[in-house]
């Protein structure tokens, strides 16, 4: 289920006394021990077509550095942000610019050859292996400690009903692209779904038994009993839900008098018909957040990712007054200043969703810990490129909020073009899986990037 | 064929014999008899039978029940009865022993004149409830119509999209199995550029899990069940990735459309050669091409087919029947209905509302409309206002989704018993009744197809001949085909061969390809008699011919060999295994007879590495027969062969069951399964075993008392085609196969009155299943209304 059993409903369903529990708390199999360790979560947010870098990229570095346009609705977080610019996504070989840009962003390794044809290029297929989320998922969930319901969640928001290179970038090995959900009803199913069901049948078991008694009068005397042991049944099953209920919210109660008032709702409530639609990009995005963060309150999982439309991605973003697509636009020379100041606003917007999910992260206290959610997370936002109308893989947006990985935060930096395999490394090795190289280890020479903790 | 009715002297009342046409005087000495009798058994036997042969605990448990005829019983009376003391109970004495005990409580005859079987109330089996959900779900798109079209529909482009101007072939290929290379796939299409649109439907023959492979090397995206129901998504071509593998889970005497879009892009780097293949691991099956009996093609209405796994349904009757309300049966239907309400909001709804774009929003009317028809469809009835109220009012006032609250009005329906007991009909109007019971015996279902539907509407579903027309309309389906398959592979008990293995030192070559080889063999064969036009049941053990394979001709020798000569094997390397290509034997079918000799039926009747009589002698006494056998008195292991290197089969069995305990049973058992001792183990023809020649010789009491001898198999299957006693069991079967009660419950006379139906008929197995159809629809005519 859902729900974390509290530590005396855990002694109370094994049967296990206080004083043997703590001679017990050494042992990991029985997870005492996680909880003493904080957790670290990681939160892979993409938006597509590149930035206008000018607006973008801090005008001074270090500690003091200043938040441009783009950035400027990550104010309130600036001393848990860090920008790193000098990322370059290295990777050659088959697929145009942005199948690369998006196949190789977090799997760090060639596409396949194959017959998807993009641009002036040679045509790919999918990645040729795992991406970091899903490999620092499978170790997590090696692990007793860290092992979580889903390990991973991938969400997505207006993402194509198409499986190309263009709209995968997380990836289970070599040629296993994972699709993201991008319907928050479907994501809500998969994360609730059980304990959603299972309410809604106790409500209409309920509206079903007078009925079962109309029913009766429909049929003989002498076949009554068959459908009174069935009656019986349904009473029985109701009864079990409802105490089922009761104890869940006996326990919501228990966390919320712990300060915690969000988690009065174990499940969240989404608003009503919500459908795929352009225009309800916005309202899908909230969602998809608030799915998120409750998926982390319940320790449904320790990595997330949120994949905002895809690799040439036409969002229109007819909310800011803006009615052409972003891909489009983001092919636009400079020159063109209203382009030019269309997708600064565009990619604000996407930044306000960063800030949004910081926001909620930060509001949240970490349940069973210290301090907030936010805390014990990174978000890490990123593009497929570094610039929409150069195609350019270098300093490619890599904006970091959050302590969960113990970088130094509050700090922008630039690291010269370097291969962002490195990044990926740093990545590993905060989240405690320390690796000599992850995807192509031609570019990842010299190891993990200094200068980030 | 020598039929030899014995009236053996000892085994008749002689008062029967001699008063033939005195009725009254015979009457008044058979009633005699069974007082003497009545009197030595109180005496005698009570003690450890029972007053009324019920059993005694502590002494002989079992009830005295049976079907061995009069003569049997009196036999068996005389030669070890009373326990111990055998000569205590003999000749006129033990004649009125069993004249009263047959009379009173033995027969079948007695046990239903002492308790008629009823009609009972029960709820959708595991099947009725899958195909009822099935069509729940066609009757938004429409049900396909049954057709003997078969193959794929390939559409052939030049250049990578679907362009009517680059439209080169268009045709029915048989099956998908190509291997273009690098070469073009046909006239004016560029072989480094091209697209094929296949399309058609799926024929599911059984309900079971099925593995759907595509194997291929460029780029396909394969839709499955509905167009735009995507299963396999390799739009992209990437790497060596060529093989494609999903498993799902189909319903039997369903069409399930698909569409594979197959494209090789043109590009600047190397092309991979092209090839495709669409295969799948059936039920009980190996992995094969998909065959071309099993697809038609175009593609039929959307169909859907529920993957919740559902528990088995009680079988002690031997026959399905849904009296058993449990928690994992009720866990299941929830797990059902809450799989349905997703099918139902995700592809049902945006269906109905892309239809009903007049029935306005305002007030969730569209929706309101939609669950109206859903909820009356599931409940097979017009929903009063209190019924409408509490299942869609009520339950959609509590979702403000839409998604949300089909899924919950879904679950309310499916959870209800209006749903899952389909008798509850009784204030319902007639044609409604017959529809319901029409749709349950052929379909396993609700009636949902527009017809039925509109007969309901119009109330012309009132008296006999309307009832008859309709079924006939209703016989020639695709559910109906399904559903008598499933009967058949009952009647043959096929279901508990499990496994088949053999020695494979002796049977080298016998292996699951071949087995899986037979059991489309015997399918098709079945298949065949009955749709044929004379659908004469007879032929099941008549005909001479049968369908075979390659493989088979080469295991079975010349009498297996298919009358054509298989298509050419092309290179398929990349792709799967070939075509099964079931063909018709060109001869050699003087040892053939039917499924009586059927390889996959004696071979799944023997041990793996002799014959076995007694499994065979089973199956023909219980099944082909509908006799009734008693367990065994204790767990036996059959003799080695090995120890006993001096006897054939035949002599060990004859050696190891001459006990008189054993012949009780083994007497009926050994006489019929000897008969088919010259097929081995893997059901080859032989004449000698041991280098002696096979002794095929056998017996066979009828249940009226005559003593029918066989020389071999020949005459057994000819007895076979002819005998009332299997005419009756066929038809026995087939009634509590579709109608799911015992034929007796419609009246003692009722499996009589059918089975002369039927031998008037030229043994029509279609004008059974519509007389059986009839008499189940009929019947809710006599029924009283309740409450």
């Amino acid at each position: 289920m859902v729900h974390q059993l509290s530590r005396r409903d855990f002694l109370q369903k094994t049967g296990i006394s206080f004083a043997a529990a703590n001679l017990l708390a050494g042992l990991p199999s029985l997870g005492w021990a996680s909880q003493a360790a904080p957790k670290k979560r990681l939160v892979f947010i993409f938006s597509p077509n590149g930035v206008i870098p000018d607006h973008f990229w801090p005008k001074t570095l270090g500690s003091d550095y200043d938040m441009q346009r783009i950035l400027k609705p990550l104010e309130p977080f600036k001393q848990q942000t860090m920008t790193i610019k000098g990322i370059g996504n290295l990777i050659k070989g088959d697929g145009d610019g942005h199948m690369r840009g998006m196949g190789c962003l977090l799997t760090g390794i060639e596409l396949f050859p194959g017959d998807v044809q993009g641009g002036s290029d040679t045509p790919a297929g999918w990645a040729m292996g795992i991406s970091v989320d899903q490999y620092l998922k499978n170790q997590l969930q090696a692990n007793a400690d860290t092992q979580t319901r889903f390990g991973s969640l991938e969400f997505g928001v207006m993402v194509p009903d198409r499986a190309d290179t263009w709209t995968r970038w997380s990836y289970a090995g070599p040629n296993q692209p994972v699709a993201p959900i991008d319907d928050p009803y479907q994501m809500f199913d998969k994360m609730y779904g059980q304990a959603k069901n299972r309410a809604m049948l106790a409500s209409v078991l309920d509206d079903l038994t007078d009925d079962f008694k109309k029913v009766e009068k429909l049929i003989s005397v002498e076949d009554r009993q068959l459908l009174d042991t069935h009656m019986q049944m349904v009473r029985k099953v109701e009864l079990e839900l409802q105490a089922e209920m009761a104890q869940q919210k006996k326990q919501d109660a228990e966390q919320s008098g712990d300060e915690r008032a969000e988690l009065d709702h174990a499940i969240p409530e989404l608003p009503p018909n919500v459908r795929e639609d352009n225009d309800n990009i916005p309202q899908i995005t909230k969602m998809q957040i608030e799915l998120m963060v409750n998926g982390f309150v319940h320790d449904m999982n320790r990595i997330a990712s949120l994949q905002i439309t895809n690799s040439v991605g036409q969002p229109k973003m007819k909310w800011l007054g803006i009615d052409e697509g972003h891909h489009g636009l983001s092919h636009e020379p400079d020159s063109n200043e209203d382009a030019y100041e269309k997708l600064i606003k565009i990619n604000t917007w996407y930044c306000e969703q960063v800030a949004h999910l910081a926001k909620r992260l930060a509001d949240t206290p970490e349940p069973g810990g210290n301090g907030s959610m936010l805390d014990n997370t990174t978000i890490i936002w990123t593009n497929e490129l570094g610039k929409g109308n150069s195609h350019t893989h270098n300093d490619i947006p890599f904006v970091l909020v959050g302590g969960g990985l113990g970088f130094k935060m509050g700090q922008a930096i630039d690291v010269k073009k370097v291969p962002h395999n490195r990044l990926l490394l740093n990545i590993c090795e905060a989240m405690g899986y320390p690796q000599k190289t992850f995807g192509n280890p031609d570019y990842c020479g010299d190891g993990p990037l200094t200068g980030l903790t | 064929m020598t039929f030899q009715p014995k009236f053996v002297r000892t085994t008749l009342p002689l008062a029967l014999l001699a008063l033939a046409g005195f009725g009254q005087v015979c009457q008044a000495d058979e009633e005699a008899a069974r007082e003497k009798g009545r009197q030595i058994y109180t005496s005698m036997c009570a003690d450890c039978h029972g007053e009324k042969g019920e059993g005694v605990a502590g002494a002989y448990e079992a009830a005295l029940i049976g079907d061995a005829s009069l003569g049997e019983l009196t036999n068996q009376i005389t030669k070890t009865m009373p326990e111990g003391d055998a000569e205590a109970c003999v000749g006129p004495d033990a004649e009125a022993v069993a004249a009263f005990m047959h009379y009173a409580f033995y027969s079948e005859a007695a046990r239903i004149r002492n308790r008629p079987p009823q009609i009972t109330l029960a709820r959708l089996t595991g099947n009725q409830l899958r195909q009822s959900l099935a069509d729940l779900y066609s009757h938004f798109h429409g049900a396909p119509g049954y057709t003997n079209e078969r193959g794929v529909k390939g559409i052939y482009f030049d250049g990578s999209r679907w362009k009517n101007e680059n439209k080169k072939i268009e045709r029915v290929d048989p099956t998908i199995d190509f291997d273009f290379g690098k070469e073009s796939p046909g006239e004016g299409i560029k072989k480094e550029d091209f697209y094929i649109h296949w399309n058609g439907s799926i024929i599911a023959d059984e309900t079971g899990d099925y593995e759907i492979i595509v194997r291929s090397t460029v780029s396909f995206t394969m839709d499955f069940g509905k167009l735009g129901r995507t299963l396999i998504d390799n739009h992209v071509q990437s790497g060596d990735k060529t093989e494609f593998r999903e498993v799902v889970r189909l319903t039997a005497g369903r069409a399930y459309p698909f569409k594979i879009d197959y494209i090789q892009r043109k590009r600047k780097t190397e092309q991979p050669p092209a090839s495709i293949s669409l295969s799948w691991v059936p039920p009980h099956g190996v992995e094969q091409l998909i065959p071309q009996h099993n697809i038609i093609p175009f593609t039929v209405e959307p169909t859907y087919s529920l993957q919740t796994k559902l528990p088995p349904d009680d079988r002690s009757y031997g026959f399905e029947r849904g009296i058993a309300v449990d928690r994992q049966w009720d866990d299941s239907t929830t797990a059902a209905a809450i799989e349905f309400g997703i099918v139902a909001a995700d592809e049902l709804w945006p269906h109905f509302s892309q239809r009903n774009k007049k029935i306005p929003e305002e007030n969730r009317a569209r929706l309101k409309a939609f669950l109206n028809e859903f909820v009356e469809t599931a409940f097979r009835t017009e929903l009063s206002d209190e019924t409408k109220q509490l299942y869609i009012d009520r339950q959609i006032a509590e979702s403000p989704d839409d998604h949300e609250a089909i899924r919950r009005v879904v679950l309310m329906t499916l959870k209800s018993p209006r749903f899952l007991y389909p008798q509850t009909d009784a204030t319902d109007s007639l044609s409604q009744k017959v529809a319901n019971r029409l749709a349950l015996t052929f379909y396993d279902s609700i009636p949902s197809d527009r017809w039925l539907l509109e007969k309901i509407e119009r109330d012309q579903l009132q008296n006999e001949q309307q009832v008859r027309e309709a079924a006939w309309r209703m016989v020639n389906d695709f559910r109906t085909r399904g559903k008598t398959r499933e009967m058949l592979h009952e009647w043959l008990n096929i279901g508990h061969f499990g496994e088949i293995t053999k020695d494979e030192a002796r049977f080298p070559g016998f292996d699951p390809e071949l087995i899986a080889d037979m059991r489309a063999s015997l399918d098709q064969f079945l298949d065949d008699v009955v749709w044929s036009e004379k659908s004469d049941y007879r032929e099941l053990f008549t005909a001479n011919w049968a369908y075979t394979t390659d493989r088979m001709g080469e295991f079975y020798g010349d009498q297996w060999k298919p009358e054509e000569a298989a298509q050419p094997a092309a290179d398929k390397l990349p792709r799967g295994p070939a075509p099964q290509e079931l063909r018709k034997t060109a001869g050699g079918g003087e040892h053939r007879h039917g499924l009586l000799t059927h390889p996959y039926l004696m071979s799944g009747l023997a041990y793996t590495d002799v014959s076995s009589p007694i499994h065979r002698g089973v199956f023909l006494i219980r099944y082909m027969l509908g006799r009734t056998l008693r367990p065994p008195n204790a767990a036996f292991s059959p003799l080695s062969p090995d120890l006993h290197p001096d006897l054939t089969t035949r002599e060990r069995v004859a050696m190891q069951t001459s006990p008189e305990s054993c012949q009780v049973c083994h007497s009926r058992i050994n006489g019929l399964g000897f008969t088919l001792e010259r097929f081995d183990a893997v059901g080859r023809f032989r004449e000698n075993e041991r280098d002696r020649p096979v002794n095929a010789q056998g017996s066979y009491t009828t249940r009226d008392g005559r003593e029918v001898t066989f020389q071999n198999e020949q005459e057994l299957a000819k007895f076979l085609a002819e005998s009332d006693d299997a005419h009756r069991a066929f038809v026995s079967r087939a009634f509590q196969h579709f109608v799911k009660q015992p034929v007796a419950a419609y009246g003692p006379e009722k499996l009589d009155e059918l089975t002369v139906k039927f031998k008037n008929s030229g043994y029509n197995i279609r004008a059974l299943l519509v007389e059986i159809a009839v008499i189940a629809a009929m019947q809710s005519h006599h029924t009283k209304i309740a409450g």
